[in-house]
């Protein structure tokens, strides 16, 4: 069986500059609203003192994990990991914007957008990756920090460098290892902060089941009444006709 | 800073906008109809059209998506080696440069008090006349070198000098005296070049002297830095602050402000004495080369960390480190030297030791010294008399009382002080273009009373920016991304800026303006061009090249004849000028030689300043997406310094200069020495027409004495001294 594709980033951590234009990059390539953001870069500040100093910036995103908590959490199956390509994507068209998987991201890599009511995160650019162009964040990444592609290939560029590489991490811990999708090169220099956090969806997923989930069906239900309410006066009144 | 609009508001204003472009009349839409006609766009007006950026002077290449008339991407062009293939944060934020819902996109006329800001909207037709009625008048009554104009580094601005040089003004302002004076002087009197470019193709060791390269973003060039450091490349910083480029170095050396000539003459000693350079170079392209042994004596490493407290060691070291690279080696000229009135005595001494390593050639070397006019490539252009002849003296003093500084150079704080001094003569009126002296010369409130004393202000911009703000006239330009400039040489291509959708409102690109306004003036000999297109067509004419094969790819490549392999430099002696005579000539030190610059009192400090990756001076503040990025603008103080003075990190600080104070946010931080403080740049607009940068930040014009260095020009932006307290 031929194995799928296992998209993902390969970072080096010595290459990022903090310009920031991915940033800018990625909220003009998928119009994401201010002051929200799919992507960072994480300045971890000085270490040491003048005139021995040292200071590195992290980029991250989405880590398109192997075995992503925000899907477990998913109560609308609207997050899921593409069978072809392994990213983790959100369908936005069943999201119901419950929140839950925003809780469940080890690296707080999706955020709730509260005008549309959905979930939002990095696609890894899958409209672009499926025209065979890079991620927006990676085609203009100037200091060549961010790499993008198929960790399944061994002639991608992502591969290359990991095979290259001397020293390799990925942002886990003993307690929280999903096996995120984005290796950082050069990363000896990453601080704990940067590290896995629990997921809090044991809180949130009783509070779930407990609270919201009655609340949506009696919800529903209520809706449904109210409609059907409304459809009753309506054949009893007649229907107002209304101007444009 | 609250927050105007969500991107959902963005796009209501734009698609309105393309609603009422396309609700305009039956008018051809020409910018969709020539992408069609080009092949870039499909019948339903998506596609990529090639074009250049302008969010900087850098000019990197770019390729714009474009859906339905609208800009939605933008993305380097690969086949520019100003972009190669990237954009940095600015440039990717571009569309909202031209979508800012604070664009000026109607003719303005000032109605309330001048600095107001209360204008109406006008015709273009109104507008121009008023301009011309003004200008005439005022050549009429006081003369036209009364009339100022100011612009700089600009496609359109040979066009823009013909405005001047045709209505016979002396009086030409850029912003170089700001920026780079002192570079392109010693670089020009040195090598015969402004700007030798760098070529980091196979380079071991670099040293920047204060040249910030990954947060003054050139891209291409921030690009190689940042690859040779990866392959190993050293990477020496000399900067009394730890900047981001500091942070990718393999050594960072906290310099004291204005001693970086006192490091660099103690390496030309080490390497003189030594016999560390390359002979063989020296002696055939280097003119004064034998003498510096002599010439350099007193200039110890010993005595160097007297004046810049750099230990001899480390500068012995660096010396024999770099010499031992040659000529894989190279030391940045680099860009904004204007800190120190020595800041030219620096530039000669970095220019001095890439020559005496021998890394410095016409071709093919770490630095290359080659006259980018000298290309070969043989533009057209519209035909047009010549100028009217000139007896007047320039307000800014060139050449009368500073006989080295380029006359397309010239010392812009000058000209604000002589119309306020009133001498040589009183100017009456300024023409701006695309500039903000308001915010960008020292001492603002000198400049504002400058403005104060003039009739006549007319201000060409994109948005409502400070200059804007106090002018009489404001007159709405197209964005880069809705017009078309002249072209651009880089590499022996000739590179388009094209526009990429319609430029809003009335909104009209430099070329159209200047045209009417010369018409006007009686000037239209100046301007023999129909329109923009026009324009272009008759530089491409003596290529034998169509405007339309330019558009396609947004570039055109020129065969160029080889040089014949022999060196020669632009000086009078045709070599390297170490020892210049013309410096001599004009009573200046003939070789590169120390200069005391003046040092703060014990509770002073020095007042830095620099550059930030996600803005360009103080033209991009109002940009949404660039404010989103950006850092909160602060003042970086050492944390010994602050302690003393009982200033917590985030805590409220008055800055106290000689001419005035502000308050501002500290930033309490190690990365920089005890003597110095540093204030994020560009801030601290006036114009409430600026609703995303009004209120934020503060200004360091509020604070920088005005000093001149004399041989250069380049105003000393580094050389106010302040007291800082808590608030």
């Amino acid at each position: 069986m031929a194995q799928k594709n296992r998209y993902g980033f390969v970072i080096d951590v010595a290459r990022c500059i903090d310009c920031r234009a991915c940033l800018v990059a990625c909220r003009v390539e998928n119009e994401v609203s201010l002051p929200h953001t799919r992507i960072w870069v994480k300045d971890q500040g000085l270490r040491g003192t003048f005139p021995d100093l040292a200071r590195e910036f992290v980029p991250y995103n989405c880590m398109h994990c192997e075995h992503p908590p925000c899907i477990e959490v998913c109560t609308s199956g609207a997050t899921f990991k593409d069978p072809d390509n392994g990213l983790v994507l959100v369908d936005q068209e069943a999201c119901i914007g419950c929140g839950l998987c925003v809780e469940a991201c080890p690296y707080d890599a999706r955020y709730l957008d509260p005008t549309r009511g959905v979930v939002d995160k990095c696609t890894g650019c899958v409209h672009r990756v499926e025209r065979g162009e890079e991620p927006a964040c990676v085609a203009t990444c100037l200091g060549g920090a961010r790499m993008f592609g198929d960790f399944n290939a061994p002639t991608s560029e992502v591969s290359q460098a990991l095979a290259r590489a001397t020293q390799v991490r990925q942002l886990v811990t003993d307690e929280v290892d999903p096996d995120p999708n984005i290796y950082y090169l050069n990363g000896d220099v990453m601080q704990t902060g940067l590290l896995p956090r629990l997921p809090r969806y044991t809180t949130a997923e009783t509070l779930w089941r407990g609270v919201a989930i009655p609340a949506v069906i009696a919800g529903i239900t209520l809706s449904f009444l109210g409609q059907a309410v409304a459809f009753t006066k309506q054949l009893i009144e007649g229907e107002q006709e209304f101007e444009e | 800073m609250t927050q105007l609009f969500t991107r959902r508001d963005f796009l209501k204003i734009t698609g309105a906008t393309a609603t009422a472009v396309a609700a305009g009349g039956l008018l051809p839409a020409s910018v969709a109809k020539a992408a069609r006609d080009a092949g870039l766009i499909d019948p339903n007006g998506d596609g990529y059209i090639p074009s250049l950026c302008e969010m900087c002077v850098w000019r990197c290449g770019l390729l714009a998506k474009v859906r339905n008339g609208r800009v939605v991407k933008l993305e380097g062009n690969p086949d520019n080696p100003h972009s190669t293939g990237k954009l940095c944060a600015r440039g990717q934020s571009g569309l909202m440069n031209t979508y800012d819902p604070d664009r000026v996109l109607y003719p303005l006329i000032r109605v309330g008090p001048r600095g107001g800001g209360q204008f109406r909207r006008a015709t273009w037709e109104e507008a121009l006349d008023l301009v011309a009625q003004n200008m005439l008048a005022i050549k009429e009554k006081h003369g036209a070198e009364a009339m100022i104009f100011s612009s700089t580094h600009n496609l359109s601005q040979v066009q823009f000098e013909n405005l001047l040089n045709g209505y016979g003004s002396p009086n030409y302002g850029t912003q170089r005296s700001l920026c780079f004076n002192a570079m392109v002087v010693a670089f020009s009197l040195t090598y015969g070049v402004e700007e030798p470019s760098r070529d980091y193709t196979n380079v071991k060791y670099v040293i920047l002297v204060g040249r910030n390269l990954m947060e003054a973003i050139s891209t291409s060039e921030t690009r190689q830095l940042t690859a040779a450091v990866a392959r190993g490349a050293k990477l020496i910083v000399l900067d009394p602050r730890f900047t981001k480029t500091a942070a990718k170095a393999t050594e960072w050396i906290p310099i004291r402000p204005g001693t970086d000539a006192a490091f660099l003459l103690a390496m030309i000693n080490v390497i003189a004495t030594e016999k560390l350079g390359d002979c063989d170079f020296v002696s055939r392209y280097v003119n004064g080369c034998q003498e510096l042994p002599q010439v350099m004596a007193e200039y110890t490493p010993e005595w160097a960390e007297s004046k810049c407290g750099v230990p001899a060691d480390t500068i012995r070291r660096i010396a024999r480190e770099f010499a031992a690279d040659r000529p894989d080696a190279m030391i940045h000229p680099g860009w904004r030297t204007s800190n120190f009135i020595n800041s030219f005595q620096t530039e000669r001494a970095i220019a001095t030791l890439n020559a005496v390593v021998g890394n410095v050639l016409t071709s093919n070397g770490c630095l290359v010294a080659l006259n980018p006019e000298a290309s070969g490539v043989k533009l057209g252009k519209p035909p047009q008399p010549a100028y009217p002849r000139v007896t007047a003296l320039r307000l800014d003093g060139v050449p009368w009382k500073y006989p080295l500084v380029p006359l397309k150079l010239g010392i812009f704080q000058n000209i604000r002080d002589a119309i306020l001094t009133g001498q040589p003569y009183q100017a009456r009126s300024w023409f701006i273009a695309r500039q903000n002296p308001m915010l960008s010369l020292p001492d603002r409130r000198k400049t504002a009373e400058a403005f104060g004393k003039l009739d006549f202000i007319v201000d060409v911009d994109i948005i409502m920016n400070d200059t804007a703000w106090y002018a009489d006239v404001v007159l709405p330009e197209a964005s880069y991304l809705e017009r078309y400039d002249p072209l651009n040489v880089v590499d022996h291509k000739l590179f388009l800026r094209q526009p990429v959708i319609e430029a809003q409102g009335e909104a009209r690109s430099a070329l159209w303006i200047y045209k009417q306004l010369g018409e006007r003036l009686g000037l239209g000999e100046f301007f023999q061009y129909e329109d923009e297109e026009d324009y272009l067509r008759q530089q491409l004419a003596p290529l034998g090249a169509e405007l339309q094969d330019v558009k396609y790819k947004g570039y055109l490549e020129v065969p160029v004849e080889e040089g014949d392999g022999e060196i020669v430099f632009g000086t009078p002696s045709g070599k390297i000028e170490v020892y210049s005579e013309t410096l001599a000539g004009a009573g200046f030190s003939p070789w590169p030689t120390w200069e005391e610059p003046p040092a703060p009192a014990p509770d002073e400090f020095y007042l830095l300043t620099g550059k930030v990756g996600q803005h360009t001076q103080t033209a991009t503040q109002n940009n949404a997406f660039l404010h989103q990025v950006e850092d909160e603008p602060k003042l970086w103080i050492h944390p010994a310094a602050a302690s003393a003075r009982g200033i917590e990190d985030g805590a409220s600080v008055r800055v106290t200069s000689p001419i005035g104070s502000v308050v501002v946010t500290s930033l309490v931080t190690e990365g920089i020495r005890q003597d110095c403080l540093f204030l994020a740049p560009g801030y601290g607009h006036a114009s409430k027409g600026l609703r995303v940068a009004y209120g934020v930040g503060v200004s360091d014009s509020d604070l920088h004495v005005t000093y001149t260095d004399p041989i250069s020009g380049g105003q000393a932006l580094s050389q106010t001294f302040v007291t800082v307290e808590r608030a």
